[in-house]
């Protein structure tokens, strides 16, 4: 056998170990992030599910009608302060029944809950 | 390379018999040991081949194939889900009611101990909630295992970490936690330590509970409203400070689903400590609890009367006087001493005309109309706390009449409520569930007719007298159109009533034009004070409540509230909805003659 074949048989498999070498080193380090990855999703879920806990511990209608109480002007909505669009006063508007119309009305109801409220004249 | 030196050795030993001049000699000579040596490095040759191409094998195994593991774990995680114990249980609209979260339990190895004395003191230093003895005797003691602490909160398993202790481990495991605490506890129930349901929805499902964790994503969907279940339970509570009750329950349910929005039973306690808690506290007063219901009792008086064309609505029966029954006589609690049409004798919640009414109908007629309704058998309800209901065994006169209004008789206020709903959803029997059903229990869906349409509407009608004129008023709601009947009736105790303990009940829906929602609320030994000129009966106490119960709820729920002024003015009106008319326009006591 001759010098370019001797070296070929021996560098070959040399190159192909190495090689084989660093894609398995690469394999265990990508193994070892996914296991990384895969503990931390699952941290986070885990984080995500006490959150959820907290969240609704924090939004028990008992705290929020206590801060609501305390810090805002809010009280249950009374039937008075709903209207709809057949309601008498304004029903006359509505036969127009085009958006126009319609308009003057979301206006004139706009209007007419600021002057109730004292807001506008 | 052993090609190589054979051949130089080769060469040598031509060179060597060169030398000698004896050339046959030395070659037969020498030809033995060159055999010898070919043979010995063909075996090694081979045997080094063999571990190169072991090695080489094992090189591409691991590095080409080695990859299965890792094959196997992304299948087996996929997506990486956290699975847990138990899934989690939400309210209607997603908000969560009760869910699983991962703890830390201290346990102990007493074999790897080294000085127990110096580490119960060191527990107990952090965990003061123990006994110093009691860790102490399970660090010494013979064995491998013993628990010191279930479910350690963060702070707890941080400062028994720092200790840093020898033989002290932790095992990872899970709680039941409750966000809301007692809001749901008669609901939801609890489970115990190992994660098993020990009363409520959690016994009653506890394996579907087990089931659906197994599934990502998998978890309870309930038909219960934490905000309504919050004003049931609010209002309830400030009732019984109130009045000085001894407890109270509440009920809401969809009278077109039978779905339960909310359910409350007073005194309640915490769920993580049910131990620590009073037989009273734990008792479901609106599911458990049978109780004689009194004056609500009337309402199935009344449409099994119509329903079976025994009276109608113009019929009336004799209050003049007390009506006497073999030994027993049966009075009024608001005596009009007259003549009672059946729209007065729900007004004013006669006894007499009650009594009348079902004995017209008849004890078979009486008994069949109940057992349809569903109030003589326990109800189908996801409850692990599911109360019998008691009737008489031998089903004589006197008892139909006495069960005409709700004495000799006892059922829980889920039953109450259920009949009720039933008598004025349109006469389709509702079944209270506590999971979401978004279907209507129809009778295209396979829902059962009790009452007919008509009988219904009737019922819808008397309903909203009550409240209008009747014994009901302090109930209103303005603009929901509140209608129901009150029920005032005196505690059974071994061989008679007690005077002054009272059972006060109403049971009322809206609006009542087109129920929508049933609710019912139940005060246990009310009292009377100087707001209500003390007395203590339903229209005093439990009317006023559900009345604000409803006024809160039904913007919450979109029920929208009638318009002042189209209440006045829509009488006339063609296109309005019938049964909407007859509401209203027999509430102002006018077209009565109609019926």
């Amino acid at each position: 056998m001759n010098r370019p074949a001797l070296i070929l048989w021996i560098g070959l498999p040399a190159i192909v170990t190495i090689a084989l070498l660093l894609v398995s080193y690469q394999v265990k380090g990508l193994e070892s992030e996914l296991a990384e990855l895969e503990h931390a999703a699952l941290t986070q879920q885990e984080e995500i599910h006490v959150l959820n806990a907290e969240w609704s511990f924090l939004n028990r209608p008992e705290r929020l009608a206590r801060l609501a109480k305390r810090h805002l002007d809010l009280a249950p909505v009374a039937p008075k302060q709903l209207i709809t669009f057949s309601y008498e006063p304004l029903a006359n508007d509505l036969a127009a029944q085009d958006f126009a119309a319609q308009n003057i009305v979301m206006q004139n109801l706009v209007t007419h809950s600021l002057i109730t409220k004292g807001l506008a004249q | 390379m052993s090609d190589l030196s054979v051949r130089s050795w080769r060469k040598a030993s031509d060179d060597m018999s060169l030398d000698t001049g004896d050339q046959k000699l030395s070659a037969r000579q020498a030809g033995q040991p060159l055999e010898t040596a070919r043979t010995r490095l063909f075996v090694a040759g081979a045997i080094f081949a063999l571990c190169f191409a072991v090695l080489g094998g094992r090189l591409v195994q691991l590095s080409l194939l080695g990859g299965g593991q890792s094959q196997q774990r992304v299948a087996e995680q996929q997506g990486g889900a956290l699975t847990l114990q138990r899934a989690d249980i939400v309210d209607r609209n997603g908000t969560l009611l009760a869910t699983n979260l991962p703890s830390h339990s201290l346990y102990v190895n007493p074999s790897q101990v080294l000085d127990a004395n110096e580490a119960a003191d060191k527990i107990i230093s952090v965990l003061p909630g123990l006994t110093r003895a009691d860790i102490f005797h399970k660090a010494s003691a013979k064995g491998q295992f013993a628990w010191i602490k279930r479910n350690l909160t963060p702070e707890q398993h941080y400062a028994v970490n720092r200790l840093g202790l020898p033989g002290f481990s932790f095992e990872r495991e899970e709680r039941r936690v409750y966000p809301h605490g007692a809001l749901f506890v008669h609901t939801l129930g609890f489970t115990g330590v190992d994660n098993k349901g020990l009363a409520g929805l959690e016994a009653a499902l506890d394996d579907d509970l087990k089931q659906l964790a197994a599934t990502p994503g998998g978890k309870m969907v309930t038909a219960l409203d934490s905000r309504v279940q919050h004003v049931v339970h609010a209002e309830l509570s400030a009732a019984m400070i109130e009045f000085k009750a001894k407890g109270a329950a509440g009920i809401v349910i969809d009278v077109n689903s039978g779905e339960v929005l909310a359910l409350t039973s007073l005194p309640d306690f915490s769920p993580y400590a049910p131990g620590s808690s009073k037989a009273s506290q734990r008792f479901n007063r609106a599911t458990l609890g049978v109780y004689e219901l009194g004056s609500t009792f009337k309402t199935f008086t009344t449409a099994m009367a119509l329903e079976y064309d025994v009276v109608d609505m113009n019929d009336r029966y004799d209050a003049t006087k007390p009506l006497k029954v073999a030994r027993f006589t049966i009075r009024d609690d608001h005596p009009q001493n007259r003549w009672l049409d059946v729209s007065e004798i729900m007004i004013h919640s006669s006894n007499i005309g009650a009594a009348q009414m079902a004995r017209d109908v008849g004890a078979e007629r009486q008994k069949e109309f109940l057992d349809r309704l569903g109030m003589l058998s326990p109800l189908p309800f996801e409850l692990a706390e599911n109360g019998r209901p008691l009737a008489p065994r031998h089903w004589r006169e006197i008892n139909t009449m006495t069960i005409g209004f709700g004495h000799g008789i006892a059922v829980t206020p889920l039953h109450l409520i259920s009949g009720f709903a039933t008598l004025i959803n349109g006469g389709i029997k509702t079944t209270p569930t506590l999971l979401r059903n978004d279907t209507p229990q129809t009778e295209e869906n396979g829902g059962e007719r009790v009452i007919a349409r008509e009988t219904s509407d009737s019922m819808r009608t008397l309903m909203r007298m009550v409240v209008e004129q009747g014994t009901g008023k302090k109930a209103e709601a303005e603009g929901y159109l509140v209608g129901g009947k009150t029920g005032t009736a005196e505690k059974a105790t071994v061989g008679g009533y007690k005077k002054n303990a009272l059972i006060t009940t109403f049971v009322g829906a809206f609006p009542m034009d087109a129920p929508r929602y049933a609710v019912l609320v139940m005060l246990d030994e009310p009292h009377g004070n100087k707001a209500t000129h003390g007395y203590a009966g339903a229209g005093w106490n439990a009317a006023p409540v559900l009345g604000r119960i409803v006024s809160q709820i039904a913007p919450m729920l979109g029920v929208m509230p009638l318009l002042p002024s189209s209440t006045e003015d829509n009488n006339e009106d063609d296109n309005q909805d019938n049964t909407q008319l007859l509401v209203r326009a027999a509430g102002k006591g006018r077209h009565f003659a109609s019926y």
